[in-house]
């Protein structure tokens, strides 16, 4: 089955591949060279992607002193925050939509419809004069509610409960069960597969997220780690340390990148499933 | 059971949207009205004739005559293969509106002692889909390239998917402090390798040819991996039958690739493009990060510019003008993906 031009064409692609990934070992690579030899030179060993001579200095450095754990750590609530927030208003909406019937629902789903059609940078004006005039900014509730105004959770959900049977919710009606109990004890167990989707969808995003931090938090106590990262790159040179800076930058990136590594499949399917719905 | 969502989607989106709209309208400086609530004014229209209008706005028929031109003959070649049955006719009429878009917007410039009220809005606005119609076009092809290439079910080409998928995930700042430095005219690692081969190398970054060609770079290295996956799912979804049908017929290889995939592919690809074509257009920290918008405003796009407007500035209602036009033109681009999507299904 496994041809000869099949072994061809692994090789042929592991080059494009390997180019890809170079720019990710480089700032891995820099990350572990001391910073006075960065500051002469990034080539040391192999166009400095072979991290010789070797040191942990610059993440010692890193968790010692400066904001870098703080961020983190700030990022940390954030994601899970907004991530717990997306799924417990998506669940419930979800399934209000597609199994429970009341007044209004055509226009509640023309409405979200409407939503999807928001782009954040239309409303993060709104957005900061609205939580300036609460006097907001700069708290962990700012960074997490405008994003669990998204619609699409809501969409993937209830098409996800409108894909199940009937069946087990009749039969457990019939038992004399209510809705919140169905939902409760049957569908959230039922729908986790989706929940973990959904959940990864938003945590990524959440950790990713630029825009609307750099606009509401302006106190260094309340960046996130990809905004703090922001804020030390400009000067990244002559204060930090390069070494230092690359350091930052494989922190802010281990929790994505291990979740991704760890979820693939959930991860594939969530950007599948995501990125065709909107 | 719907309430804490339609709670909190009414006040942090649909409200924050119209009061977007309502901002506008006013005269509204962020410091004077932080500190006076009543400091802002009606002034109904005024901000849009400031930001997209100028004084002595004439229009002539071939103002620009490559985009002019262009935008005819394009709307007549989309007419005749609407006629022709090329085309299906929603697509064909939306290809048309656009290129009579065109042909108008092209045929606008200031007359002798006019000017463009706002220097910087159309130039901003033509470097955002100039990015755009580098990017999605690269992101879209190699892509496809790869999606193909890779549609096996082998542990191999799993971890080359996973390789390329990698970039993905990291964020923008991630993303712009390593090509920040990859493109470092004294530390990069581009440099250093065009030194090793003897070129003397760019300052990518500062140069004006090159700066949105480094941005573009950064950008397809970042987001390929979303769209070879929208590829791959699509692929999956066409029936193996197909290909051995093609196999009798000697498609094979490219050939098979050209008339089976390839084909049963459009409602993927319409996606991917329409996709990437909303993502792209609100490019905002690559270019903030990595060039700052210069230089001389090469590479300064729509949302840093409102950014800017609005933070910079303190000019809270110019900065929803342009909040405004780019919600209208995403809100277009959605739509049409509705459209679309509701046509297939």
């Amino acid at each position: 089955m496994l041809s000869r031009s099949y072994y061809a064409l692994v090789i042929v692609l592991a080059i494009p591949a390997f180019i890809w990934l170079v720019p990710t070992i480089w700032m891995l690579s820099l990350s572990f060279q001391p910073n006075d030899v960065l500051a002469r030179t990034t080539s040391s060993t192999g166009f400095g992607l072979i991290p010789i001579p070797f040191t942990f200095e610059n993440f010692f450095a890193l968790f010692a002193f400066g904001h870098t754990p703080l961020w983190f750590f700030n990022s940390i609530i954030v994601a899970l925050g907004m991530t717990l927030g997306v799924l417990v208003v998506s669940t419930t909406a979800g399934y209000a939509l597609a199994r429970l019937e009341f007044r209004f629902k055509r226009v509640v789903v023309v409405i979200c419809l409407v939503g999807l059609m928001i782009p954040e940078q239309a409303v993060f004006i709104p957005l900061y004069t609205m939580f300036a005039d609460f006097g907001w900014h700069n708290s962990y509730q700012a960074l997490i509610l405008p994003r669990v105004a998204v619609p699409i959770g809501v969409f993937l959900m209830m098409q996800f409960f409108k894909g199940l049977s009937k069946d087990i919710e009749e039969a457990a009606r019939l038992e004399g069960v209510g809705w919140l109990q169905i939902f409760w004890y049957v569908m959230l167990p039922l729908a986790r597969p989706a929940m973990v989707t959904l959940a990864i969808l938003t945590f990524l995003y959440a950790w990713n997220d630029y825009l609307w931090p750099l606009v509401s938090a302006q106190k260094r106590e309340y960046f996130t780690i990809t905004l703090g990262l922001a804020s030390i790159q400009s000067n990244f040179a002559q204060s930090e340390g390069l070494g230092r800076v690359m350091a930052s930058g494989v922190i802010a990136s281990l929790p994505v990148v291990g979740l991704f590594l760890i979820f693939q499949r959930y991860v594939v399917r969530a950007m599948s499933v995501g990125g065709s719905k909107g | 059971m719907i309430l804490p969502f339609l709670v909190i989607y009414m006040v942090f989106l649909i409200y924050p949207f119209f009061r977007g709209i309502w901002i506008s309208f006013h005269d509204w400086n962020l410091l004077a009205v932080a500190f006076n609530p009543d400091a802002k004014e009606f002034v109904g229209l005024k901000n849009y004739s400031r930001v997209m209008w100028g004084k002595n706005i004439t229009w002539s028929f071939f103002h620009s005559p490559f985009w002019q031109t262009g935008a005819v003959i394009l709307a007549l070649v989309t007419f005749w293969a609407k006629d022709a049955g090329r085309l299906k006719s929603s697509l064909a009429w939306l290809i048309i509106f656009i290129a009579f878009l065109i042909f108008f917007v092209m045929g606008l410039y200031p007359d002798e002692g006019g000017r463009w009220y706002d220097r910087r809005f159309w130039p901003t606005v033509a470097n955002t889909i100039l990015f755009v119609a580098l990017t999605v076009p690269s992101v879209t092809f190699v892509a496809l390239f790869l999606a193909a290439a890779l549609n096996r079910e082998t542990r191999a080409m799993g971890v080359l998917r996973t390789l390329f998928f990698l970039s993905n995930v990291l964020s923008v700042t991630v993303v712009t402090l390593i090509w920040q430095i990859m493109f470092s005219p004294r530390q990069g690692l581009v440099a250093n390798i065009t030194e090793a081969f003897g070129g003397s190398p760019i300052i990518w970054l500062t140069d004006v040819q090159f700066a949105m060609a480094a941005i573009v770079i950064t950008t397809v290295w970042w987001s390929i991996g979303i769209a070879m996956i929208l590829f791959l799912a699509g692929m999956q979804d066409i029936s193996a039958e197909l290909y051995e049908a093609g196999a009798l017929d000697n498609a094979k290889g490219l050939k098979a690739f050209w008339f089976i995939t390839l084909p049963n592919l459009k409602r993927t690809m319409t996606v991917v493009v329409v996709l990437q074509i909303i993502l792209h257009f609100q490019v905002f920290g690559q270019v903030h990060l990595m060039t700052n918008g210069g230089p001389n405003d090469t590479t300064q796009v729509l949302v840093r510019y409102i950014y800017q407007t609005a933070f910079r500035d303190s000019e809270l209602g110019r900065a929803a003008v342009m909040a405004v036009f780019l919600f209208v033109i995403m809100g277009g681009f959605s739509a049409i993906q509705l459209i679309l999507g509701r046509e297939e299904s």
